[in-house]
């Protein structure tokens, strides 16, 4: 039985869980706009040098294994410049000649992803780089198959990026061939033990054919056109009686992502970030 | 055998402690560092955070072990803020669980251990996906698939280290 110092010990526990619990509780239901923040300060200061480790072993882990890999990319990245040089200059002749403005380049920021053992992590990455290498809030996050999703948070040195894989995103899509155009968000129905997107939003007369290409269709500001979502694999159901929705295997899987590109301003998008309000006189 | 004096007791308890703290230290330097320098991201890897909360929390009391359930799970939502909030109530409770559970079973023994790992992990798991708002359709593969791939690397990683550092992780009743 125990004594008195013992009731003061269980005391003392239920005190100390019950106050963890209740700020536990408090942390879960604060708006997300403040946690972002929070996380990112949090990131910045106490937790720095623990961001800064895992981006050096994220960078070593590269110099160590991935050398050989890095330069058989860019030997065929090399030689794919060189075969579409001279189609680039055809097009760049042939948008001078009807008046259509010179194609945007799209400037990048390399980036590691800095994994965590969470089963969550592929809903949110941690990326190592931040407001100082030019990383904003709505920049898309790709890799070399395709997009990934686009930042939420971007601290000075450090940032997260919401996936596909949350339920929070959605993106404007369209077909390779441009013919028909939907929208795209976590499917509500998995492949095995991996998730699927859904190409939603498509007219019962536009039928898809298995295999069709999906990429960003550059509507909405965020993602700009052209870049891979991924395939479509199956037909979902019909909705209305007038659209359907089509099963889309995406091309990059979170989970699997270690080296990115945050794509920075300016971005080729048919809706352009609006300008800075002014103050009226 | 002699009882031990209250200065020499004092002393092995320091002494413990400092054990216990090197473990955890390595612990988290493999997690911080070596692991993702050595080993491409997989899904279902160990992940030796909820590991040392299951180390300290059956050497801790309840409340202690909820405190350090808190500090865990804060740098988890920090680091991956899928939902903040969700990762410090799922440490919490579990660090409280595992505390608490100490009373009902001996964990000096290694299966015993390796148990605690498997059903430690799998439920931080489980916790932390249903407090993140995990769509229903996904639950069942995480259950199934995800969480006890991870809860068995975590284990396995467990064992080898209770192993290792057997005489250093002992709990010592003390009288």
């Amino acid at each position: 039985m125990r004594g008195p110092a013992g009731h003061q010990t269980a005391r003392s526990d239920v005190l100390l869980f019950a106050g963890c619990l209740a700020l536990a509780l408090l942390a879960l239901s604060l708006p997300r706009r403040w946690t972002l923040t929070f996380a990112a300060a949090l990131r910045q200061t106490a937790l720095r040098p623990i961001v800064a480790l895992r981006s050096r072993a994220a960078q070593d882990r590269t110099l160590r294994f991935d050398v050989e890999q890095v330069r058989r990319s860019r030997d065929s990245l090399a030689l794919l410049v060189q075969q579409h040089d001279g189609l680039r200059r055809e097009n760049d002749e042939l948008r001078g000649l009807v008046g259509v403005r010179a194609r945007l380049n799209h400037p990048s920021v390399s980036a590691e992803v800095l994994h965590q053992p969470a089963l969550t992590d592929t809903r949110m990455l941690l990326l190592d780089v931040g407001s100082a290498n030019g990383v904003r809030m709505f920049d898309p996050v790709v890799t070399a198959d395709g997009l990934l999703g686009s930042i939420v948070s971007a601290g000075p040195h450090s940032s997260s990026a919401l996936t596909w894989v949350n339920p929070d995103f959605a993106a404007s899509a369209v077909t390779a061939d441009g013919r028909v155009s939907g929208f795209v968000h976590p499917a509500a129905t998995t492949s095995g033990a991996n998730s699927l997107l859904e190409l939603d939003g498509v007219a019962l007369r536009d039928s898809l054919a298995i295999g069709t290409v999906v990429m960003t269709a550059g509507a909405g500001g965020t993602y700009p056109m052209g870049i891979p979502i991924g395939r479509v694999v199956a037909i979902g159901r019909e909705e209305n009686g007038y659209d359907r929705t089509y099963r889309v295997v995406p091309f990059a899987y979170p989970g699997a992502a270690s080296h990115v590109l945050v794509l920075v301003s300016p971005r080729d998008s048919v809706y352009p970030r609006a300008p800075p309000a002014v103050p009226r006189p | 055998m002699m009882p031990l004096r209250t200065t020499d007791r004092r002393r092995s308890r320091q002494g413990d402690r400092m054990r216990v703290a090197f473990v955890l230290g390595l612990l988290l330097a493999v997690e911080f560092y070596l692991q993702p320098s050595m080993i491409e991201p997989r899904r279902g890897a160990p992940d030796l955070l909820v590991l040392a909360l299951l180390l300290l929390a059956i050497r801790r009391t309840p409340g202690v072990a909820a405190l350090i359930g808190f500090v865990i799970g804060l740098v988890i939502d920090v680091l991956t803020p899928a939902r903040f909030g969700a990762g410090i109530l799922a440490h919490v409770l579990v660090g409280w669980g595992a505390a608490w559970g100490r009373a009902l079973f001996f964990a000096d023994n290694l299966m015993v251990n390796a148990a605690l790992f498997f059903v430690g992990t799998w439920m931080r798991d489980m916790l932390m996906l249903v407090f993140s708002g995990t769509p229903l359709r996904d639950l069942p593969a995480e259950a199934l698939v995800w969480a006890p791939l991870q809860s068995i690397s975590t284990a396995v990683v467990g064992v080898i280290v209770v192993l290792v550092f057997r005489d250093w992780l002992a709990i010592r009743i003390e009288t």
